[in-house]
């Protein structure tokens, strides 16, 4: 075959990104390469499991009605944990439809996403790992897999948040332990209608539920368990750096976390079917590697695209986003002939103009935010005191409710020490 | 040389699940791929080819769901695919298949060797090949670790339960491989890229001049159920030597040390 071949864009990576990114640039007519290390798409990634689907929507409008997406999430919970309690906030709204959010598996759902680019004209090429970029003269022409080397006129690197490319073109270092969180999730079988009935819901809708407190006991992150057709998700996130002096595994607090009395009886009975772990970054705008380059952009995780506001994680609609924002960042610049980082550089703009960079600017201060241990050591448990306060009823002379929760609060760091938190939660998220 | 090298699109034995109570075969998440000593017989044939030279064709009969199989085969090396397509392979049994890859391979036309797996990795029936050959009216090799072609001459070695033989055949023939004969390749980016540019021919029953009626499969499944491991579930306690003790002793009882 000749070595002549040269394509207008080669996308890395058949995650979100990626896909989107060879979707649209399909789309527009240009001549794409989707490259992808897994042999399937979608078959090495994990995420939590719920796509907020604005973004795909904007791309595929209705994408949901031909998506394989799992259920329509019309229950939304947050729990604080301590050992045997849980205090939960529970959220029914007929509103969370306005904006729909989706259960995924990315098995299924990566490999729809990267079967549309296919569709649209994209050439996909999967079980094939990209070693390197190819440069001339620090302009990236292309890439090489293993003896291969194939040109293009611009790289998108989809990679993820290990992303080899950016490493190996000194446009990032490692990762530093701060600067991520460590994801280990379980998908534990059940049947459909157990599923329906523990979580009272009906055919295609969904429950989203996170955890903060006890779950990661205490260290800085949180719980999540999603509902599917016929799983659950169910698994931790929590700051790398928490590890390096901790005696706990994140394996064995998966284990606890399951054992809790609030989790136990809603995967009763259940079938662990795929345990799997995964770095989601964490830095937000402080680790964000310069995102245009001569031939080259960078996306989704790979470009630290990630918000962590503790008691979520959105990834994969900023990764949708940033992916349709390269590609018509790509067809300017074919447009106009040049594809150097000033060609490019409308992809930096309109990651500035969208939801994208401007929530990682309002949640940059989330990250300094959690590092403070209260919020995921003491307050969960002042929580619990006071609720249970609330509502126990034993006997014992009633104290007004005024004065028996401001003995919680100060037997958990004191008033000032809350309100400052509080304050400083307030202007982080 | 000209080689046809068969292949069968199979669900991938990774992704089965067996349900607990009814050890019924849960395929909804299988994913499908080329069966595993199909690509020992893909890989052969390519290898064949690079040694002196021709071209391999890669055949194939399946339901629709068989067409994502093609990028695939064809980025192992072969130059051109053929794919029967009729939903009536869902129900197929060996003989029917045997009927349905004659008939490819007669539209196909001119061969010197036709190459299958020894058996496929989801029934295993090893009769596919063998039927073939038979319909085809040539010889058939089978068990095949090794090949060699010189001057229209087929050597192989086949491996057999006791030892090895060396037999001797004049093409056309058919072959049955093993999987220890070779190590299938990884497709690279290149070969991957190449292979959607290659022709693709999709063939119908009706266009092999086959009839629905002769192809009625004569061996019907029933069922097919996982099988359960049974596990005694005996447990020792008690300090080292003695639970070793207790273990060899029941090992004894059951004749395994
Ligand atoms: C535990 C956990 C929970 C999460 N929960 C949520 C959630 O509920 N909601 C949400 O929106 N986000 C969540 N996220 C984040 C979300 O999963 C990611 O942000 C999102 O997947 C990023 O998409 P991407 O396309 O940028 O990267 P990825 O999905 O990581 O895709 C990268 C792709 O590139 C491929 N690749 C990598 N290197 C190479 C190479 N050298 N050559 C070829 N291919 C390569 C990979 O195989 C992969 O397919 C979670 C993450 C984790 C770990």
């Amino acid at each position: 075959m000749s070595t002549e071949e040269r394509f207008d864009a080669i996308v890395v990576g058949a995650g979100p990104a990626g896909s989107v990114a060879a979707y649209c640039l399909a789309k527009a007519g240009l001549e794409v390469l989707l490259v992808e290390r897994g042999n399937a798409p979608g078959s090495k990634n994990m995420t939590g499991g719920r796509l907020y689907g604005h973004s795909l929507e904007k791309v595929i409008p209705g994408f949901w009605e031909e998506a394989p997406v799992e259920r329509r999430i019309v229950n939304e919970t947050i729990t604080f944990l301590t050992g045997e309690s849980a205090v939960s906030l529970d959220v029914k709204s007929k509103q969370f439809a306005q904006a729909p959010s989706f259960t995924v598996l990315r098995s299924e759902f990566d490999s729809w996403l990267a079967g549309k680019a296919e569709e649209a004209g994209a050439m996909l090429a999967c079980g094939v790992r990209v070693d390197e970029l190819l440069r001339q003269e620090g302009k990236v022409m292309g890439i090489r897999s293993d003896e291969d080397e194939m040109l293009a006129d611009v790289v998108i690197a989809a990679d993820g948040v290990n992303s080899i490319l950016a490493q190996k073109a000194d446009i990032r270092g490692e990762l530093p332990a701060k600067h991520v969180a460590t994801g280990v999730k379980e998908v534990i079988e059940l049947p459909r209608q157990v599923i329906e009935d523990r979580f009272h819901l009906t055919e295609q809708t969904g429950a989203a539920q996170l955890f903060v407190g006890e779950c990661t006991r205490g260290m800085q992150g949180g719980g999540f368990l999603y509902t599917n057709h016929e799983s659950i998700s169910l698994g931790l996130v929590i700051t790398a750096e928490e590890f390096a002096d901790a005696e706990e595994r994140i394996v064995d607090l998966v284990e606890e976390f399951k054992m809790h009395p609030l989790i136990q009886p809603l995967i009763e009975g259940g079938q662990v079917v795929e345990y799997s772990a995964h770095l989601v970054p964490e830095g937000g705008l402080n680790m964000m590697p310069s995102l245009c380059h001569d031939g080259l952009l960078i996306v989704g995780d790979a470009a630290g695209l990630v918000l962590n506001t503790g008691y979520m994680v959105r990834g994969m609609d900023l990764a949708i986003a940033s992916g349709e924002a390269a590609a018509n960042a790509v067809i300017a610049a074919k447009a106009g002939g040049d594809f150097s980082k000033q060609g490019l550089s409308s992809y930096q703009t309109a990651l500035e103009n969208s939801f994208v960079l401007q929530d990682m600017k309002t949640y940059a201060k989330a990250p300094k935010f959690m590092e403070n241990h209260r919020i995921f050591g003491n307050y969960p448990g002042l929580m619990e005191e006071m609720m249970v306060s609330l509502f126990s009823v034993n006997g014992n002379s009633a104290q007004p409710v005024r004065k028996s929760m401001l003995t919680s609060i100060k037997r958990h760091g004191g008033f000032m020490q809350l309100a400052k938190d509080a304050w400083k939660g307030m202007r982080a998220v | 040389m000209k080689i046809i090298a068969c292949y069968k699109w199979v669900l991938d034995e990774a992704d089965l699940k067996v349900e607990a109570q009814s050890r019924r075969l849960l395929t909804g998440r299988a994913k499908s791929k080329i069966s595993e000593y199909d690509r020992n017989a893909l890989e052969c044939g390519v290898q064949l080819i690079d040694e002196s030279g021709g071209e391999v064709i890669a055949l194939t009969a399946g339901t629709g769901g068989a067409k994502s199989s093609l990028k695939d085969a064809l980025s192992r090396g072969p130059a051109e695919a053929v794919f029967v397509k009729d939903e009536i392979m869902a129900q197929s049994d060996p003989a029917v298949t045997a009927k349905v890859l004659a008939a490819a391979v007669r539209h196909i036309g001119e061969y010197d060797l036709i190459l299958c797996g020894e058996g496929s990795s989801d029934e295993y029936s090893e009769q596919v090949g063998i039927r073939l050959a038979q319909l085809l009216g040539i010889p058939v090799v089978s068990f095949v670790n090794k090949v060699q072609v010189a001057d229209g001459v087929l050597r192989a070695e086949r491996k057999l339960d006791g030892g090895i033989e060396v037999v001797q055949v004049q093409l056309p023939a058919v072959v049955t491989v093993l999987p220890d004969m070779n190590t299938p390749r990884i497709p690279s980016l290149k070969q991957i890229l190449a292979a959607a540019k290659k022709p693709v021919k999709e063939l119908n029953l009706a266009g092999l001049g086959l009839d629905q009626a002769q192809l009625t499969a004569k061996v019907r499944r029933q069922t097919v159920l996982g099988t359960v491991m049974e596990r005694k579930g005996i447990r020792f306690r008690g300090e080292a030597r003695e639970v070793v003790q207790q273990v060899l002793t029941v090992l004894n009882k059951e004749g395994l040390c």
